[in-house]
């Protein structure tokens, strides 16, 4: 019997997640923040200016973001949905929320690509406050911190628990909806996803359009209608390719 | 060229494993202060409470006017002091209680902001 692409997700996902959990108790050698790739971004300014790592970021979140970006450009955003912590309790959320409203709003595809340039802004936000103060100020509206801190050090008190409030029963309407509108480091992986050389491709001869890819991803991509999954916001999840009935219609391949 | 699923999970751990490793091409001190040209004996201290450039920083001052301090080295992300000093004029041990001595805050209150975990 095949084993649907989830669980081995889901499997690498839990390990992850729970090495994080191990961080954030203090376990390790290191904090868990020394671990977020997005750190390795807000570590740039300050390296190039003066040689140094803002506040409590260090080699690790530099050397994370490179290695990430050579991931992403070989297997677009295939991070995003094999590994982040945190785009995994939103799936975990937006399948619960699949389960309880069976009937889930869907975002049109022009508020859907609207709504994506948030994230742009995030992350002008986000490096100009770090850059400006060498801080790391946004800490309190950052999901990743403040749920393994545990609204610890640097959080923003009660606007930190609207966030994480808002951006959980979000996740629980809109799947994916802090990966797809939000995520400050999906922003910085955009232009490497689009030339991911791994992709998931469709066999227009065998396909007989029913529509169960488009349905299945998670990302509202209409797998139906492309040959090759070029889309910058592919995560090479393989919900689509599980969700197909006609045999290796949708495949993964290395294709330009 | 088709490839099987499992080259994402393998491409996963591959990155991570490389980047952990790739992080020492980059090591930087995250604050770097030297108190005399003189060599020393070199301790590396695992201190509790170091975790950024600003606790880093204070942690130096704590160590401004010790004789027998050569310099001193701080690795914030992970708790690190590399203490240079001068074993004539003063030992690990002591090196260790002037980290663990109690701050007085302006408020008036005293703590300990620093906790040795380990010395090699
Ligand atoms: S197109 Fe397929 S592999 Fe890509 S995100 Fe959507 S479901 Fe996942
Ligand atoms: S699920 Fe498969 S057969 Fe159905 S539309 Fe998608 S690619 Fe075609």
């Amino acid at each position: 019997m095949k084993i649907r692409s989830r669980y081995i997700r889901y499997g690498l996902m839990t390990i992850i997640l729970a090495q994080v959990i191990y961080l954030a108790l203090g376990l390790g050698a290191r904090s868990f923040e020394a671990y977020c790739p997005f750190g390795g971004m807000e570590s740039l300014w300050g390296l190039f200016t003066a040689g140094e790592f803002s506040c409590a970021l260090g080699p690790l979140n530099l050397s994370l973001l490179i290695s990430l970006i050579v991931l992403v450009a070989l297997s677009k955003k295939s991070f995003c949905g094999w590994a982040c912590p945190i785009g995994f309790l939103g799936e975990l959320l937006g399948r619960l929320g699949g389960k309880i409203w069976k009937k889930r709003p869907r975002i049109s595809a022009k508020m859907n690509f609207r709504l994506k340039l948030i994230r742009y802004a995030v992350l002008v936000v986000a490096l100009y406050f770090t850059y400006k103060t060498g801080e790391l100020i946004l800490r309190g509206y950052d999901p990743f911190y403040i749920i393994f801190s545990g609204f610890g050090h640097g959080s923003a008190g009660v606007i930190s628990v609207i966030v994480t409030v808002a951006i959980a029963i979000g996740a629980f309407i809109i799947p994916m909806m802090f990966c797809r509108y939000l995520c400050p480091l999906g922003a910085v992986f955009d232009p490497f996803s689009r030339i991911g050389l791994i992709k998931v491709t469709r066999d227009e001869s065998s396909c007989t359009s029913c529509g169960n890819c488009d349905d299945a991803c998670p990302h509202d991509i209409p797998v139906m209608t492309l040959e090759k999954i070029r889309h910058r916001d592919c995560t090479n999840c393989l919900e689509c390719v599980d969700a197909c009935p006609e045999r290796d219609t949708l495949q993964v391949r290395v294709e330009l | 060229m088709k490839l099987p699923r499992y080259i994402f999970p393998i491409l996963i751990i591959a990155a991570l494993f490389g980047g952990y490793f790739l992080r020492t091409a980059f090591t930087q001190p995250s604050t770097n202060i030297n108190y005399s040209n003189e060599t020393g004996a070199t301790a590396t201290f695992i201190v509790d409470g170091l975790k950024c450039k600003g606790t880093a920083a204070f942690f130096t001052t704590m160590y401004d006017s010790v004789p027998g301090i050569v310099g001193i080295q701080t690795f914030a992300t992970e708790h690190k002091a590399v203490i240079t000093y001068d074993p004539d004029k003063i030992t690990k041990d002591s090196i260790k209680a002037i980290m663990e001595t109690p701050v007085l805050f302006q408020d008036g209150t005293r703590e300990q902001v620093f906790k040795c975990v380990s010395i090699k």
